[in-house]
């Protein structure tokens, strides 16, 4: 399976006539988009806001972010089985809008949405600070159910972001890269004396709105199994969370996973990277036991020496986590897990609610239960209503001079466990 | 809370759902429960029988908290 991905790098984001690039400059027009996007029975009021880098700008809350893309070549379109057919993704040719984010805002729970902030300290540890974002929001009608309203506010985002992608259709990309996966067999032949290494890829399936579609499944009702990674990067994964917000993976996060990247980077030269392994996190000890040794056993069947675990969220699903590595490590494979911590304000908790010897090799992403104060912000999209009932606010998060002194947790990416965001762990 | 009740002498059991955690959180007397949204009950069940599955799961625990044990132990 082979993609080349053309990038467009976008410079700047204004609303105009028709929609399309002109030069390296996204003109959107707003009835377009809302014709394109519109016509759910669940919403209305749609509201369409623009924020660049370095706006004295607040969003909150944030649901999804998601990059504009399109196909150009090859089987299907962008978000199959969510948008489009259910053909396999993830060969010929898609073209990806950079520094362009649909960002989907507005209450869903409440409790579970994050902020973005386009400037100030906020900025440094949200990934999407530094893209121009299109953020929809959009107000449900009474009545509405949660699992309604999140369905319809992430079909908007994706159709948003499908309709941008295709301004981009028939733009010369400033760059394109060509990622290839072969089958295992054809792999290990091409590169023999290479560690074969597969990235197990944990996606959170809790329920209760901590959703995510594969193909249109929701992943809680699968059993693992194994994708080529160029069919992420065409949407084939797609998020419906409403969780903590920084340590779910936006669709954004899932078409541009860094550890693929990385690890396509170093194919071929200190690696052989086979490919990727889906896993969930369910609720059951069954399903999560299960889970674990279906993801071991097919790390086993590919013939691996090395695999990358990352998670996706926190609490329970460090159990998911740690089973996997357990059980892959006691095939014979090498194993590194990726993950972040809820060490408390002062870091001197126990950092994972699970743990094992065996878990010898692990990244971090910084401690999510570290407190930051924002400043006020000139404009605001969306509602501050929810700051102290959302994950990593609390009583008194608000200020009154509009100041907001909260978690690292409520903030958008800040502690991404793909590696996505800016923190690390340094040893001292 | 599990341990600090433990530490007055007396015997607690532990139903929870992620037996692992307890496991490395250090419970002696545990009873794996239902799933994590709903560990004491099941709302896919009718009512009469999830009262049934609830029952059942308290007689075991109050069977596990007169069980002898000597290590750390898992009780289906």
């Amino acid at each position: 399976m082979k993609l080349e991905l053309g990038k467009i790098f976008i410079e700047d984001v204004q609303f105009g006539e028709k929609t399309h690039v002109d030069g390296r400059i996204l003109i959107i027009d707003h009835t377009e988009l809302l014709e394109a996007i519109g016509g759910d029975e669940h919403l209305w009021k749609i509201r369409v806001d623009l924020a660049h880098p370095g706006e004295s700008v607040r969003i909150t809350p944030v649901k999804d972010v998601i990059e504009p893309r399109v196909k150009v070549k090859g089987h299907g379109a962008i978000f199959p089985g969510m948008l489009s057919k259910v053909d396999t993704v993830g060969n010929g040719r898609t073209h990806a809008m950079k520094n362009v984010a649909v960002v989907t805002a507005g209450k869903v729970v409440g409790f579970q949405e994050g902020i973005i902030d386009m400037s100030g300290p906020g900025a440094d540890y949200t990934p999407f600070s530094k893209t121009h974002n299109v953020v929809i929001t959009a107000e449900p009608k009474p009545g509405i159910k949660p699992h309604e309203h999140e369905a319809a506010l992430r079909t908007l985002g994706l159709k948003a972001a499908a309709f941008l992608g295709q301004a981009v259709k028939n733009v010369e990309p400033d760059e394109i890269k060509t990622y290839e996966t072969l089958a295992p067999r054809e792999a290990a032949l091409l590169h023999p004396e290479l560690p074969r290494v597969g990235y197990v890829y944990m996606l959170q399936t809790q329920g209760l709105l901590h959703d995510t579609y594969v193909y249109g499944v929701d992943a809680k009702k699968l059993v693992p199994t194994v994708m080529y990674p160029t069919e992420i990067m065409d949407g084939a994964i797609v998020s419906g969370n409403c969780v903590s917000a920084c340590d779910k993976n936006p669709t954004y996060i899932h078409m541009n996973n860094p550890v693929i990247e990385d690890l396509y980077e170093e194919h071929g030269k200190t690696i052989n990277f086979l490919g990727v392994i889906i896993t969930n996190e369910n609720v059951t000890l069954a399903d999560k036991e299960r889970s674990s040794n279906w993801t071991a056993k097919i790390c086993e069947f590919m013939g691996l020496d090395g695999a990358i675990v990352t998670q996706e969220g926190f609490g329970n699903p460090d159990t998911d986590l740690i089973m996997n590595c357990r059980k892959i490590e006691e095939k014979g494979i090498k194993t590194v897990i990726v993950t972040d911590e809820y060490a408390g304000r002062d870091g001197a908790s126990q950092s994972l609610a699970d743990a094992d010897p065996k878990a010898n090799a692990v990244i971090t992403n910084g401690n999510a239960n570290e407190t930051i104060v924002l400043p006020y912000m000139n404009r605001l999209i969306g509602t501050t209503a929810f700051i102290d009932s959302c994950a990593g606010g609390f009583d008194g998060s608000l200020r009154e001079d509009g100041t907001i002194k909260v978690e690292l947790q409520a903030i958008t990416g800040a502690t991404n466990e793909t590696g996505f965001g800016y923190l690390s762990a340094a040893a001292y | 809370m599990v341990k600090e009740i433990e530490r007055f002498g007396i015997p607690v059991v532990h139903v929870c759902t992620v037996v692992p955690i307890s496991m490395t959180v250090g419970a002696n007397r545990i009873v794996p429960a239902v799933a994590i949204p709903h560990p004491f009950g099941n709302p896919s069940l009718d009512a009469k029988e999830e009262k049934m599955l609830r029952r059942r799961l308290v007689e075991k625990a109050m069977k596990a908290l007169q069980t002898d044990i000597e290590t750390q132990t898992v009780i289906e």
